[in-house]
């Protein structure tokens, strides 16, 4: 550490433990808002890289949610990547689990029973209301394809398919 | 802060995928974690493992956004100290770029400004870390496709004043240094002489993919050959305490990935780990 003193006084008041910059903040905002959230691109930037850039990223995270969510993935085979980002490119990421469970959720006339099932099997252990972290369910039942599972104390059951989980 | 005495050697960035792999690597000394997967009180076996045999365990975070206007937050502070003591780790690494901002998560690492304002940020939150953690930190230059308009400084001065402010180290991704010079039409070793190498902690070394006519550091992919040059072109000036090669998916036979830990520890003029 140098121990300098930093010049942040001069450009904007300071927080309790340092500078905070609401110009830096705001310019960004609107960067991860232009990448994420289908805002336009800020001036000055190079529209075309930042798009690719923000491409890029969708790939990396429909990667991310098939390592989460491999059914579902499975479900579109290889138009997985281009299914995801089209969905995705206006959704800033809240996580591979919750982006995998708010995609399924709106695509489930499309799921495979087995991307069906996972989905399913999911919401049995979990209580998510789309907007806040998903919270462990003591039990539930659900209805699966061919069955239905039961989850009591973070175990679940599928009864009625044949096979237990 | 002095900078890192031991020798790493070539490494291998630990994934779950590959754990095997690295587990069985005869010489590795060095590898990397990513911070945000491991849980201080139940660190992976395999880890644990490689450090009671005397590999050097880093932390590498993803997610702090130490470039972000926004104070880094302390739990994801602690939580890299928890890695570090978890883990018996010589230094733990974050990167200078922002993943956040106003509440929305960015899903990767973005590029910050090269101003003042972007540097006071910077400093303020690497001296925020730095403060709570028992080992140094090193921050890694990323790989953008785009830059900020209105810059004050370039990379090389940029940087070199974020070290002379904080005395934090560097993690130089010679892949990243790669990408960036490419997509720019730049010479990639010209950033080589305007850095302080002697705060070089280590390096990665890492493969990408062209794509509509630029090139993504995507890990996914062999390291090119221009990369291995770039590594060699590095250590002729200062030679790193360590090169470590990051994959982060469509995994090669085993044989391929000992193949291309042996040509990085080549190129680096280190002993092969294989």
């Amino acid at each position: 550490m140098t121990g300098a003193a930093g010049p942040a006084g001069r450009r904007a008041p300071d927080g309790p433990d340092g500078p905070f910059d609401p110009a830096l903040a705001a310019a960004q905002e609107a960067l991860v808002r232009a990448m994420t959230a289908g805002a336009p691109v800020p001036d000055g930037f190079d529209a075309a890289a930042v798009r690719a850039a923000a491409e890029g990223i969708l790939r990396k995270r429909a990667g991310e949610v098939a390592r989460a969510w491999p059914a579902l993935a499975a479900s579109y085979g290889a138009d997985w990547p281009r299914a995801f980002a089209a969905w995705a490119a206006e959704r800033p990421t809240r996580g591979s689990f919750r982006d995998g469970w708010d995609f399924a959720r709106a695509h489930r006339d499309e799921l495979s029973p087995e991307a069906a099932l996972r989905l399913a099997l999911v919401e049995a252990g979990w209580a998510y209301d789309g907007n806040g972290e998903p919270r462990r369910r003591r039990a539930a039942v659900r209805r699966v394809p061919g069955g239905v599972a039961v989850q009591l104390l973070g175990r679940v059951t599928v009864l009625g398919r044949g096979t237990r989980r | 802060m002095s900078a890192i005495q031991t020798t790493l050697g070539v490494g291998i960035g630990w994934r779950p995928d590959i754990t095997g792999f690295v587990r069985e690597l005869p010489g590795l000394r060095f590898t990397e974690v990513i911070a945000e997967v491991v849980r201080p009180a139940h660190p992976p076996r395999d880890l644990l493992a490689l450090r009671e045999r005397g590999a050097a365990v880093v932390p590498h975070g993803v997610k702090l956004s130490l470039g972000g206007a926004e104070p880094v937050a302390p739990e994801r502070v602690a939580h890299l100290a928890a890695c570090a003591e978890a883990l018996g780790s010589p230094l733990v690494s974050e990167h200078v770029a922002f993943v956040r901002a106003g509440g929305l998560e960015a899903g990767h690492l973005l590029p910050v400004p090269r101003t003042r304002a972007a540097l006071d940020a910077l400093t303020a939150n690497i001296r925020r870390t730095c403060a709570e953690l028992p080992v140094p930190l090193a921050v890694e230059p990323i790989a953008a496709l785009f830059d900020w308009p209105d810059a004050e400084y370039d990379e090389g001065a940029f940087l070199t004043e974020l070290v002379e402010r904080t005395g934090v180290l560097l993690l130089l991704d010679v892949a990243n240094v790669y990408a960036n010079a490419r997509n720019r039409g730049q010479d990639p070793a010209a950033l080589f002489d305007r850095l302080p190498l002697e705060r070089v902690a280590y390096c990665h070394v890492a493969g990408g993919t062209e794509r509509d006519g630029r090139y993504h550091d995507t890990h996914a992919a062999p390291v090119p050959g221009e990369v291995l040059d770039l590594v060699a072109e590095l250590c002729a000036r200062r030679r790193p305490p360590g090169v470590l090669l990051e994959r982060d998916g469509r995994y090669p036979p085993a044989a391929e990935l000992r193949a291309e830990l042996d040509a990085i520890a080549d190129a680096a003029g280190m002993e092969r780990v294989t």
